[in-house]
C-alpha cells in the first residue's frame, strides 16, 4: 500500500494558476493594443498591404546534341495578363485593354470566365500570349490606366528543328489536375508530357522564383519589393548527333518508318528517327483541340515512336539469327550445300524462294549474301524453331532494350508452347519454314534490330541504349556524366561470328549481294536486308497498293572490321530492303564517318 | 471499467468546454482553407480528426490513470522509436523531416513525444519522492529522459517542439519540487553557458551555423521584422496585420482579407489564431482566450483535487504543456514571441496534434473523475 502525500506539489499549483492568469492578461492587453488601439492603422495596412507574388517561371533546361549544339531551346516572350481581383473596375480595365491588344472586350471577358473555374484567387489570367512588342510597351506605358493588367515574362519552349527527333524529345504541356500532386507541380506549369521532356522533367524543370510587387487598393503597382530569382533547369547533353539525325531524317524523307543508329561500343544512340513526325512547337502553348484531333486520328499515327513502340516481322534480317544459331551450335557446317530451285515443298505446301529461278547450289556464305530462302527453310527445318528461338532471345529479341523512352514494345519470339497457348494450334513444319526467314509470328522493333546487329559487330556485348550523355547545371556548372551501361554479354564461337560477319560484308560488296545500296567508298559496310511481307502471298497479276506493299529493312554496321556505328532502318511499305532501306543506312553511315566528333557548337 | 459512479463524476461542463473550443477551431479551419471551388478537403479531414480525437478522449477515461502511469515508460520508448524512424524514413516538408507516412496520412511523432515525456517524467517523480526537494544530482535521470527526444527533435529540425520539451520539463520539475539552491545553480550554469554562447564568437558562430537558414531568418526577423519583410519577417508582419485589422468586432466569417487572400502563411496550422482574430475581432479572440483560461484552471483544479502524487503530477504536467502550447502559439500570432512552429491545441489543423491533445485532455478528465476514489 502506497499513499504518497500530494500536498507538497499541491502547494505549488497556485503558481501554475497564477502563471496562466498572468499570461492571459498579457495577451489580453496585447490584443487590445493591436486590435482596438492600433486597429484602424492595421486596417489601413491590410488595405494597402496587397503584396502580389508574381510567379517567375524558370527557363527549362536546354537539350543539346552530343557536340553541344542546341536541339531544344527556350525563347523569352511576354504575356499580357489580367488579375481580376486587382481591377478597381473590371469593365473599365477590359475596355481600355481591348484596343491595345486588338481584341474585342467580349473576348477578354470570355477568357476570364473560362479561367474562373480552375484559377486560384489573385492568379493572373493570360489574355494575350506571346504579345507583340508594341502591345507589351503600350501596356507598360499605360500602367496607371490599367489596374489589374500585368505583363508576365515567360520562357517559351522552342524546338528549332520542328519535327526532327520530335518523338525522342516529346513535348511539354500544362500539368493536368491528376498530375499536379504526383508531379509536385502547380497550376499552369508546363511539364514534360512525353519523350525525354517527360523522362527528365524533374531535371529540366528548374525551380520557380517570384517577384513581389506591392499594389494599392485599386490594384495598381506601387512598388517592386524584390525578386527571388528562379533557378533554371539542368541542361541535357544527349548522345544524339545533330548531323547524323538530320541525315537520317532526310534520307527517310516522307516515307513512314524508323532509323536507329548506335555506337556499338557503348550503346550511345546517335540517331533515332520515327516518321511521320509532328511539330512539338504545337504543344507548349496548349495544343488546339482541332490540331489534337488531327494528330491523334491521323491514320499514319504521327504520335507513334516507331523506333521503339512499333514492331514488325524482321523478314530476312532474321537470317542473321538463324545463321548464328546454326554455326555456333555446329548444326550448320558452312561448307554444306543446298540446291535451290526456286522453291521447296513440304507436305502439300510449296515455299518459294524470293528468286524465282532459284540460286542453284549454295553454301552458307552464298546463301546469306544472296539471302536464299530455300537454304534457310532447310536450316530452319533442320534445327527446329524452338532451338533458333533460344538464339533469338540471346540476341535480345523478345525483350525490351530498356531505353528510357516510354512504352517500348518487347516484340515477340514465338515457340511451339507459345503457339499452343495463344493460337491454340500445334507448331507445324511450315512454321519452321516461315519463321526461319523472319515471317510468321516474329515481331521486332527497330531499336532491337539495331541493338542486335550492334552485338554481332562488337562480339556479343549488349548495352542499354543510352540517350543522355551528361547533364550540366547552368548555375554551378556542375556536370554529371553517364557512362555506358553493359547489360550482358552473349558468348558465341569466334569462328561462327567471323563466318557471319564475312557474309554480312559480302551482302554489300559481292556479286549477288542484296544491299549494294548500302555500300560507301568511305568504309566497308556489313549488313543484311530484309523484306517483310505485309500480306502472305500476292495474288498474281495484281499490283500492290502502298498499304499492302512489303516493309523494307536494313540492319548493318561500319566499318566492317572496326565497327563504329550500327544502323537499323525500317521503311514501312517501302518494298525491297535492298532498294528502299539500304540507301538510307548508307547516308547515315557516311554522315557519321565523315563528321563524327568534328562539328561542335559555333 | 467505466463504472456508473465514475461516469457521474466526469466533469461534463469541462467536456462541453473542450468540444466548444474544437468547434471554434473547425470553423476557423473551414474559413482558412476555403478555396475558390468551395470547402477544402483539409476541412473534411479535420472533422475526421476531431471526431477521432473525441473518441480517444473518452477512451482515455476508461483505464485507471495509474495504469497509464505504469505504461508511461513503454509509451516513451515507443515515441523515441518513432522519432528514430522519422530520422531514417520520414517525409520531408518545409525543409525539415518531421512526418512518418502511414498510408496516405502523415504521422508527426514529435507531437506524441511531448505527451509521452510528460507521462514518463510524472512517473519518475511520483516514484522517487525527495524530502525537501530535488537536488541537481537527482535530476540526472530526468535530464537524460529529456535530452534523448530533444536531440532527435532538434535533428529534424523542429525548434518549436524542442523548446516545448524543455519548457514543459522545467515546469514539471518545478511542480515536483526542487530546492531553491538547485534552481540557483541551474540559473547560474545557464547564464554561464548562455554568455559563452553569445559572447564567445566561435561558439556562437557554430551554434548559429547549426540552425537551418529559415530558423536563422526567423530569429533575426523577430528581432527586426523589417529586415526582411518578404521572407521570414513576412510571417510575423502579415500575422500582426491580420490580427490588428480585425479591430474590435472582426471582419466577419470568411471575410478576413489577410487570411482569404493567402497573404497569411501557415494560416490553417500555426497561424490559425490570426485567422480567428482577423475574422472575429478583439471580442472573438479574447473570448477564445477566456475559454482556454477556464479550461486550464479547471485542469489546475483537477491536479489539486487529485488523490495522490501521481495524479497531481500527471494533471499538473499536462496542464503545463497545454498552457505553453496555447500561450506560445497566441503570443507568436500577436507578435510578442518569435515564430516557432507550435500548434494551437484543439484548433490548429493537423491530425497528430489534435489526437494527442484530446488524449492529454482525456487523461486530465480521467484524473478529475477519480478524485473521490480510494486507491490501494
Amino acid at each position: 500500500m502506497q499513499q504518497d502525500s500530494p500536498i507538497d506539489i499541491q502547494k505549488r499549483l497556485p503558481l501554475l494558476a497564477a502563471f496562466i492568469v498572468l499570461f492571459a492578461i498579457v495577451l489580453f492587453f496585447r490584443l487590445w493594443f493591436l486590435q482596438v488601439v492600433k486597429g484602424a492603422t492595421y486596417q489601413e495596412l491590410a488595405e494597402s498591404n496587397r503584396i502580389r507574388p508574381i510567379k517567375l517561371r524558370p527557363p527549362r533546361g536546354i537539350i543539346y546534341d552530343r557536340n553541344g549544339r542546341p536541339m531544344v531551346e527556350n525563347v523569352l516572350t511576354f504575356d499580357v495578363s489580367l488579375v481580376p481581383e486587382d481591377a478597381a473596375s473590371l469593365e473599365d480595365s477590359i475596355a481600355r485593354l481591348a484596343p491595345i491588344v486588338r481584341m474585342k472586350p467580349e473576348a477578354i471577358q470570355k477568357a476570364l470566365d473560362d479561367a474562373e473555374a480552375v484559377r486560384n484567387k489573385y492568379e493572373p489570367v493570360k489574355i494575350v500570349e506571346e504579345a507583340p512588342w508594341e502591345e507589351v510597351a503600350a501596356v507598360e506605358a499605360r500602367q496607371d490606366d490599367l489596374p489589374g493588367v500585368i505583363v508576365e515574362p515567360e520562357h517559351r519552349r522552342y524546338y528549332p528543328y520542328g519535327g526532327m527527333a520530335s518523338h525522342q524529345f516529346g513535348y511539354i504541356g500544362k500539368v493536368s489536375q491528376v498530375q499536379k500532386k504526383q508531379e509536385q507541380a502547380d497550376t499552369g506549369l508546363l511539364i514534360g508530357q512525353g519523350g525525354l521532356e517527360k523522362v527528365y522533367d524533374r531535371l529540366l524543370r528548374g525551380t520557380a522564383g517570384r517577384r513581389m510587387i506591392q499594389v494599392n487598393a485599386a490594384g495598381m503597382k506601387v512598388k517592386d519589393l524584390g525578386i527571388d530569382e528562379p533557378k533554371p533547369g539542368t541542361d541535357l547533353y544527349l548522345t544524339l548527333d545533330l548531323d547524323v539525325q538530320r541525315a537520317a531524317e532526310e534520307a527517310l524523307g516522307d516515307r513512314a518508318g524508323a532509323v536507329v543508329a548506335m555506337d556499338p561500343n557503348s550503346g550511345e544512340v546517335l540517331a533515332l528517327v520515327s516518321h511521320p513526325t509532328y511539330d512539338p512547337n504545337l504543344f507548349p502553348r496548349g495544343i488546339s483541340p482541332k490540331d489534337w484531333v488531327k494528330l491523334s486520328n491521323d491514320p499514319s499515327h504521327p504520335l507513334y515512336n516507331r523506333a521503339v513502340q512499333s514492331v514488325y516481322p524482321p523478314g530476312s534480317t532474321f537470317k542473321v539469327v538463324v545463321s548464328l544459331a546454326g554455326l555456333d551450335s555446329g548444326k550448320i557446317d558452312p561448307h554444306d550445300t543446298v540446291t535451290c530451285n526456286g522453291s521447296l515443298r513440304t507436305g502439300r505446301k510449296v515455299f518459294r524462294c524470293w528468286k524465282r529461278g532459284g540460286h542453284g547450289v549454295v553454301d552458307f556464305h552464298k546463301a546469306l549474301v544472296e539471302s536464299c530462302d530455300v537454304y534457310f527453310y532447310t536450316m530452319g527445318d533442320r534445327m527446329g524453331f524452338d532451338y533458333i528461338a533460344q538464339y533469338a532471345r540471346k540476341l535480345g529479341l523478345g525483350s525490351k532494350t530498356d531505353i528510357v523512352l516510354a512504352d517500348e514494345k518487347p516484340g515477340l519470339v514465338p515457340t511451339a508452347a507459345w503457339k499452343r497457348e495463344k493460337v491454340h494450334e500445334p507448331w507445324y513444319p511450315a512454321d519452321n519454314f516461315m519463321n526461319a526467314i523472319g515471317q510468321g509470328f516474329l515481331q521486332v522493333s527497330p531499336i532491337q534490330a539495331a541493338q542486335m546487329i550492334g552485338a554481332v559487330a562488337n562480339g556479343g556485348v549488349f548495352y542499354q541504349p543510352l540517350l543522355l550523355k551528361r547533364t550540366r547545371n547552368r548555375e554551378t556548372g556542375a556536370e554529371k556524366v553517364f557512362a555506358p551501361m553493359e547489360k550482358r554479354r552473349a558468348v558465341f564461337a569466334p569462328e561462327a561470328l567471323e563466318e557471319v560477319r564475312s557474309a554480312l560484308l559480302g551482302v554489300t560488296s559481292e556479286a549477288g549481294g542484296t544491299a549494294h545500296g548500302a555500300a560507301t567508298p568511305l568504309a566497308p559496310v556489313a549488313g543484311k536486308t530484309g523484306t517483310a511481307q505485309v500480306i502472305a502471298q500476292k495474288v498474281p497479276g495484281t499490283k500492290l497498293t502502298e498499304s499492302t506493299q512489303d516493309h523494307a529493312w536494313f540492319i548493318g554496321y561500319a566499318p566492317a572490321k572496326d565497327p563504329k556505328i550500327a544502323v537499323a532502318v525500317l521503311v514501312e511499305h517501302g518494298g525491297h530492303g535492298g532498294a528502299a532501306a539500304a540507301p538510307v543506312a548508307r547516308k547515315v553511315i557516311e554522315e557519321y564517318l565523315l563528321h563524327a566528333g568534328t562539328k561542335t557548337a559555333q | 471499467m467505466l463504472e456508473r459512479r465514475l461516469l457521474s463524476n466526469v466533469p461534463w461542463g469541462m467536456v462541453a468546454l473542450i468540444i466548444g473550443i474544437a468547434m471554434i477551431g473547425l470553423t476557423a479551419v473551414y474559413s482558412a482553407t476555403y478555396t475558390a471551388h468551395g470547402p477544402s478537403s483539409l476541412f473534411t479531414k479535420q472533422i475526421i480528426w476531431v471526431c477521432l480525437g473525441i473518441t480517444v478522449m473518452f477512451a482515455a477515461l476508461i483505464p485507471d490513470y495509474h495504469t497509464v502511469g505504469r505504461y508511461a515508460y513503454v509509451l516513451y520508448a515507443l515515441s523515441l522509436i518513432f522519432l528514430l524512424l522519422v530520422a531514417f524514413v520520414g517525409k520531408t516538408g518545409m525543409g525539415a523531416q518531421r512526418w512518418l507516412p502511414i498510408g496516405s496520412f502523415a504521422f508527426q511523432p514529435s507531437e506524441l513525444a511531448k505527451l509521452s515525456l510528460v507521462l514518463a517524467l510524472t512517473r519518475y517523480f511520483a516514484e522517487d519522492p525527495k524530502q525537501g526537494g530535488y537536488e541537481l544530482k537527482d535530476l540526472l535521470v530526468p535530464g537524460v529522459m529529456l535530452l534523448v527526444p530533444l536531440v532527435l527533435v532538434m535533428k529534424q529540425p523542429d525548434l518549436g517542439t524542442a523548446l516545448m520539451l524543455v519548457f514543459t520539463s522545467s515546469l514539471i520539475v518545478i511542480l515536483a519540487g526542487i530546492r531553491f539552491k538547485t534552481v540557483m545553480t541551474i540559473v547560474v550554469l545557464g547564464a554561464v553557458v548562455a554568455s559563452a554562447v553569445f559572447l564567445v564568437p566561435p561558439v556562437r558562430h557554430k551554434i548559429w551555423k547549426s540552425l537551418k537558414p529559415y530558423q536563422q531568418k526567423r530569429i533575426t526577423a523577430f528581432i527586426d521584422p523589417s529586415s526582411d519583410p518578404l521572407g521570414s519577417g513576412y510571417h510575423a508582419t502579415q500575422a500582426k496585420i491580420a490580427v490588428g485589422s480585425g479591430q474590435t468586432t472582426g471582419k466577419g466569417f470568411r471575410r478576413g482579407t489577410q487570411s482569404q487572400m493567402a497573404f497569411l502563411p501557415e494560416r490553417h496550422t500555426d497561424f490559425i489564431f490570426a485567422v480567428i482574430a482577423e475574422e472575429r475581432g478583439f471580442i472573438g479572440s479574447s473570448f477564445l482566450i477566456v475559454l482556454y483560461v477556464i479550461l486550464l484552471l479547471v485542469g489546475v483544479d483537477a491536479a489539486k483535487s487529485a488523490k495522490d502524487k501521481m495524479g497531481t503530477l500527471m494533471a499538473g504536467g499536462i496542464v503545463s504543456m497545454l498552457t505553453l502550447y496555447v500561450f506560445i502559439n497566441i503570443g507568436m500570432a500577436a507578435g510578442i514571441l518569435p515564430v516557432v512552429g507550435v500548434p494551437l491545441p484543439l484548433v490548429s489543423y493537423g491530425g497528430t496534434s489534435i489526437i494527442t491533445t484530446f488524449l492529454a485532455i482525456g487523461l486530465l478528465l480521467n484524473i478529475r473523475s477519480r478524485r473521490f476514489m480510494l486507491f490501494y
